[in-house]
């Protein structure tokens, strides 16, 4: 028995881990000899935007584009940063929220998805990035209450909360007391001020839970969602029109926007629709599939790989 | 700025103590989650790590129950009781409390058995009767090992009760996964800073009670033996 | 199968077909899953051993290592997770930072412990052999601390899986990501899959190292 085997193996063990470590710590892509480049594709954390990143990365894959993503980072205050640091390449991005996010919610978007683009690349720009051609589809924040509350108090638009809002309860995530398009612009353009604002998530698993057990009865939901038929919620009309054109807009940085990969990208976005997000949103949300297998089938549905 | 003298702004403004979302709101609901949790953990871990502990029966269970805690990932434990329970502290209570029992069934079971057998037999030979040899002459020897079990648990409890933002949940992780989402760093400094100090005052306080617990000539007679560091990380 | 309800959708805590379906996915997070582990484990090891022989032999390094790396235990991963990216992006080095910083603690603490364990007698009748110092630390001193050192691997080996999937939140996660998944989606699934197999890898790599130490240190059974 040799009494210096523990040591020994100690030792080998270290080699050992140093060896797996150096030869798994970098980046697991293989440039392939025929690919034209690698393509990091980022999306924030909720379902669709793994849909659309998907949607856009394999549809760049497919041209021959080495692709790697970084799904469910979090808000536009994670990823704008990480796209100004070269960290991440593209992300699928909301016309009119990208641009109040990057003017500091200076409030110049509009309903003109085209007009609030060019403005946006004013400011994307600085930071050698650009936005492409927004896509007809459209998400933006939206309100919902559930039957009952609408009902109760006879809502079908957010201006029909302005004089009970002191009675209620609102439920976002939290980004929203700073974000133009949540609680500022529901102080400012339809003067609502709840009696108390949770903060729990961005559209997700915990809002839901609020509307359920009834701590929240205003909260903040998207456009595009899929199950809100489903758990009994209804949406309130914007009729003061605050909600600008956030229209899907691929926000790429200037170092990989060749002519082809704009290309690629604008077909994709010319041939969607908020119909087709919904579909997807559906798929994903209600039936439990694959955010990238919904995007496979939607672009080979689509003879984008034809 | 630098982002200490960010976070130092940030703990200093009056606005950051007042409200739903100021520090001691936040603070009170960390501690009451804590204490919840420990609390119920020790009052089911404590009687059993001390009976299985004075019997000397399912040792092995007992020692390597805290082994399985330990494995147990808190946020996945943590999102299972969310998708249960829905929200409210409910579900935050039960993972963390699931999370504060392993470590202190193991402590209290070998507490029991390291009581010097001489001293059970002299119990014994005195004419203590069971339930009161447990309670008079072990329990105190024991206690130093098993205030060690409840510290490690509750500094691990206040460390993990930070995940609690992550399903919704109060408390100073709040300021965390905030300043996350906003990409704030003072606000996420100043909840750090605030959860290792919450951490440390209560190995503190704790250590202190422990103090107040033993009897004196017990703390003299003996030092625990530590077989090895039983600190360990879940969050 | 037990099904459960959560705003009235009904799903079970597997679905098997799912799980099928998706082997190489939870492949894959696996395999994050461990990488990251292994370099958190190997980085700690490879800092913590000459530092921990360091602090041994110097009381006021000891005191600085501790409290140094003990107040940095006290910091929870998240909010050193996102503390770091300005610094160092959403990058596997950003998680790693604060998983080796841990297992520092966890590795120098259980060192210290082991080596102030030797007897002074054996230590004496080294010197009285004529074992220098590095020799005596080498052929005495490491081995007989060995218990406490793979001790302490244990403890960090675990306690890094655990804390690895935290890292969903910077993008990474290994099988963190499947929870993450589970949360977002409301699927219970990839939650409970990731769950399981977090405890499951855990007590493999408890007992694998367990039975490493039986085989190293055959004079002192793991406790």
């Amino acid at each position: 028995m040799n009494r210096y085997r523990g040591s020994y193996l100690l030792v080998a063990a270290l080699a050992a881990l140093a060896t797996i470590a150096a030869a798994c710590g970098g980046t697991t892509n293989t440039p392939g000899t025929t690919s034209k480049g690698t393509v990091t594709v980022a999306g924030f954390n909720f379902p669709e935007s793994s849909i659309l990143a998907n949607l856009y990365g394999q549809a760049l894959a497919h041209d021959g584009y080495t692709v790697n993503y970084k799904l469910n980072l979090g808000t536009r205050k994670v990823i704008a940063p990480a796209l100004q640091s070269g960290q991440i390449d593209l992300y699928p991005g909301y016309a009119a929220s990208e641009l109040e996010y990057y003017n500091n919610s200076a409030g110049e978007a509009t309903a003109d998805p085209a007009a609030t683009t060019a403005k946006l690349n004013t400011y994307l720009a600085k930071i050698n990035a650009i936005a492409l051609t927004p896509s007809p589809a459209f998400d933006g924040n939206a309100y919902a209450v559930t039957k009952a509350t609408a009902a109760k108090y006879n809502l079908t638009k957010l201006s029909d909360l302005t004089p009970i809002a002191g009675q209620l309860v609102f439920g976002a995530g939290p980004e929203c007391p700073t974000y133009k398009f949540c609680l500022p612009g529901l102080m400012s353009v339809y003067g609502l001020h709840f009696k108390q604002t949770l903060t729990l998530d961005t559209d997700g698993p915990a809002t839901r839970a609020a509307f359920k057990n009834g701590s929240i009865q205003v909260g903040l939901v998207f456009s595009s969602d899929a199950d809100l038929n489903a758990l009994g919620l209804v949406v309130l009309q914007d009729d003061m029109h605050m909600i600008a054109a956030d229209n899907v807009v691929p926000v790429v940085r200037t170092t990989i926007a060749t002519d082809e990969v704009k290309n690629v990208l604008n077909k994709v976005d010319a041939g969607l629709n908020t119909t087709d997000l919904v579909t997807m949103n559906a798929q994903v949300a209600l039936l439990h599939q694959d955010a990238d297998a919904v995007a496979t089938a939607y672009l080979q549905k689509h003879n984008y790989f034809s | 700025m630098s982002l200490f003298q960010a976070t130092l702004q940030w703990l200093t403004d009056p606005a950051h103590w007042q409200g739903i979302d100021g520090i001691p709101t936040r603070l009170g609901e960390h501690v009451h989650l804590s204490i919840e949790s420990v609390a119920i953990g020790a009052l089911i871990a404590l009687p059993v790590g001390i009976v299985l502990g004075h019997y000397g029966r399912f040792g092995n269970l007992a020692i390597n129950i805290s082994n399985l805690g330990r494995a147990v990932p808190s946020f996945g434990i943590l999102v299972i009781a969310f998708e249960v329970f829905g929200l409210g502290d409910l579900p935050i209570v039960i993972a963390l409390t699931a999370l504060a029992v392993p470590p202190m069934v193991t402590n209290s079971y070998v507490a029991m058995r390291e009581v010097d057998p001489d001293i059970k037999d002299a119990a014994r030979g005195m004419g203590y009767r069971e339930l009161a040899q447990v309670l008079r002459v072990e329990l105190p020897l024991a206690v130093p090992l098993i205030m060690a079990g409840v510290r490690t648990s509750a500094v691990q409890v206040v460390a993990t009760a930070t995940l609690a933002a992550l399903v919704a949940g109060g408390g100073l992780g709040r300021y965390i996964v905030d300043g996350l989402a906003r990409s704030d760093n003072p606000r996420t400094l100043a909840g750090a800073l605030l959860v290792a100090a919450l951490a440390l005052s209560t190995e503190l306080v704790l250590a202190g009670l422990q103090r107040v617990l033993v009897p004196r000539g017990i703390q003299l007679l003996k030092a625990p033996v530590i077989q090895r560091a039983t600190t360990f990380k879940t969050a | 199968m037990p099904n459960r309800l959560f705003l009235d959708i009904v799903q079970p805590w597997i679905d098997w077909t799912w799980l099928s379906h998706h082997v190489g996915y939870v492949l894959a997070a696996v395999q994050e899953h461990v990488t990251l582990t292994l370099v958190a484990l190997g980085g700690g090891l490879v800092i913590a051993v000459p530092l921990g022989i360091l602090a041994h032999r110097r009381p006021r390094l000891r005191v600085l290592t501790l409290s140094a790396f003990g107040a940095f235990y006290t910091i929870p991963s998240i909010a050193l997770f996102a503390l770091l990216i300005p610094y160092t992006g959403l990058t596997g080095t950003t998680a790693e930072i604060p998983l080796i910083g841990y297992n520092v603690l966890i590795l120098v603490r259980n060192i210290l412990v082991g080596l102030d364990a030797v007897p002074p007698d054996v230590l004496d009748a080294a010197d009285g052999m004529g074992y220098r110092a590095l020799p005596r630390l080498v052929r005495i001193e490491l081995p007989l601390a060995l218990p406490a050192i793979f001790a302490g691997l244990r403890v960090a080996t675990v306690s890094t899986i655990g804390i690895v999937t935290i890292t969903a939140v910077i993008g990474l996660g290994g099988l963190g990501q499947l929870i993450l998944r589970g949360l977002i989606e409301t699927f219970y699934s990839p939650l409970v899959v990731a769950t399981v197999l977090c405890i499951v890898i855990a007590l493999l790599a408890d007992v694998l190292l367990a039975g490493i130490q039986r085989l190293a240190v055959p004079w002192a059974r793991p406790s």
